[in-house]
């Protein structure tokens, strides 16, 4: 089985948010959410040694990062996030019901609701286009081929090299680190930069999802356990007595 | 018979208890008894499909098999899903139904023989309780339904909205996300509210001796009078003293029609 990732050469994007036009043409993206997306870091002043300071500023280019132990997946209650053998976490939409619980959950903000839909939707590295052998959109699309997709289980492809021969990284933080499959190449510096400007949110699941998660389940199970106990243990006395021969 | 049987609940002789026996009082309606059996098997369809709908981590309550076997029927999730929400739109227009053609016979029924606690209700479900941990008490007499039926009816009217009202929030995503959200774990209450008190109902109704008639009465529609005497002590009062006076004008009634007979015939 593969194991897809997508590698970011900060150092070849130039922020010209093409890779989230096409993303958005090929599937019909509303204006205001994204699939896909490109933010500056703006210039900023990094020390340098003998008090010198150099400027420094990168695109940071963010899509779902198809975790290794992604948090929406557990946070949805249906079932209909879920991630595939091939490693890509896809939204069921005939499961979705809209509930936003992985929109929460999500360290990175890559999952957004349909506002026509009133499904969840994110990147899932354009499986779809895949199955036919096509590349994922954005990836097509890239003029300075910033964006790299590939199998890093397969030792010849140009992710395997670039993710364990050069010094790639997810965006991750020490308390948030669930193993983004997308890394980031070029200037460690930038790199940095974007790491430190977009850094990962704590997940989080909403009121309800945790009421359900710590109250509820564990509440109601008992109740059900415990009635279906008692009236088990009545059965047992009744067959115990015996009932009437004749009444 | 005596009298006083009519006035007071007391313990009653052979002769009485024998003669009792024979009669039968019609207890539910055959449109009851089709939305008891009906609601029953909607529930018992949609918790199944339900509990198998719940895989993740956080929320799943059934063992992995169980949602295998599910599954493999269904074919996939997104069909369990359909048919979870096909069956229970079902549910709600035949209750909506029942609610708006039935409203003054069973609407207006339930609520005033369902809903209505009374003081020796509470004073009967105290007492159930001592009996149970083996009290020598003597409960109160009782309407057509007893204070634990009539609580458990609570339930099951409390829970059947929420499940309902909650079920076409998410099915519909009516009124956004943060509905939907809080939905999710309402309608996991409603259902958990109803099953708690499901295993007790199951138990009481269909597997206690004394409650063979209960029972039986959900298929028949009758009870003997005799355990509506020892059970049911009010409504069996009140219907003893209402089928007298239907009697009455049924007598006459048959007696005109015989007339017009007769003088059709001369």
């Amino acid at each position: 089985m593969a194991k897809y990732a997508m590698v970011i050469n900060v150092q070849r994007c130039v922020g010209c948010h093409a890779c989230e036009l096409a993303c958005k043409a090929e599937w019909g993206v509303p204006e205001d959410m994204h699939r896909t997306w490109v933010k500056p870091t703006h210039p900023t002043a990094l020390k340098r040694g003998g008090g010198l300071f150099e400027l420094v500023a990168a695109f940071y280019v963010g899509q779902c990062n198809h975790c290794d132990n992604p948090t929406c997946v557990p946070a949805c209650p249906t079932g209909a996030t879920y991630k595939r053998e091939d490693g890509i976490v896809v939204v069921d939409h005939d499961l979705c019901i809209g509930c936003g619980y992985c929109v929460d959950a999500c360290p990175y903000g890559a999952r957004y609701i349909h506002p026509e839909l009133k499904k969840v939707d994110k990147c899932d590295f354009c499986a779809p286009r895949l199955e036919k052998g096509l590349e994922p959109a954005c990836v097509e699309t890239c003029i300075t081929g910033a964006k790299v997709f590939g199998d890093l289980e397969d030792p010849t492809s140009e992710v395997f090299k670039l993710v364990y021969e050069e010094n790639a990284r997810g965006i991750t933080s020490p308390e948030v680190n669930i193993g983004p499959n997308v890394y980031y190449v070029g200037d460690d510096k930038k790199v940095d930069l974007i790491i430190n400007k977009f850094p990962p949110r704590k997940p989080e699941l909403p009121t309800p999802a945790s009421l359900f998660e710590k109250l509820l389940k564990p509440l109601i199970s008992l109740g059900v356990v415990a009635s279906f106990l008692g009236a088990s243990v009545a059965f047992f006395v009744q067959l115990f007595k015996g009932e009437e021969k004749f009444e | 018979m005596r009298k006083e049987i009519f006035e007071k609940f007391l313990p009653l002789t052979f002769e009485e208890r024998e003669e009792l026996k024979k009669k039968k009082l019609k207890k539910h309606d055959i449109a009851t008894i089709y939305l008891h059996w009906f609601n029953a098997l909607v529930w018992f369809v949609e918790l199944v499909t339900g509990s198998a709908l719940i895989i993740s981590k956080y929320y799943r309550f059934t063992p992995e098999f169980w949602q295998k076997i599910w599954l493999e029927i269904f074919g996939s999730r997104g069909n369990m899903l359909k048919f979870h929400i096909m069956v229970g739109v079902t549910w709600i227009i035949v209750l909506l139904i029942y609610g708006i053609f039935g409203y003054r016979n069973y609407l207006l029924g339930y609520i005033k023989n369902m809903l209505i606690l009374t003081k020796d209700d509470i004073e009967w479900v105290i007492k159930r309780g001592q009996l149970i941990l083996g009290k020598k008490v003597t409960l109160p007499p009782q309407g057509i339904y007893n204070g634990g039926q009539k609580l458990y009816a609570w339930d099951v009217a409390v829970g059947t909205i929420l499940i309902a009202i909650t079920g076409l929030v998410m099915a519909f995503h009516l009124g956004g996300a943060g509905t939907v959200r809080w939905a999710i774990a309402i309608h996991f209450l409603g259902v958990g509210m109803v099953v708690m008190g499901l295993f007790v109902h199951i138990y009481m109704a269909a597997f206690m001796p004394e409650e063979r008639q209960s029972f039986f009465s959900m298929f028949t529609g009758y009870v003997n009078e005799l355990y509506a005497y020892e059970h049911h002590f009010k409504w069996w009062q009140e219907m003893v003293k209402e089928r007298e006076k239907w009697l009455e004008s049924y007598k006459k009634e048959i007696e005109k029609e015989l007339q017009t007979h007769e003088e059709a015939k001369a």
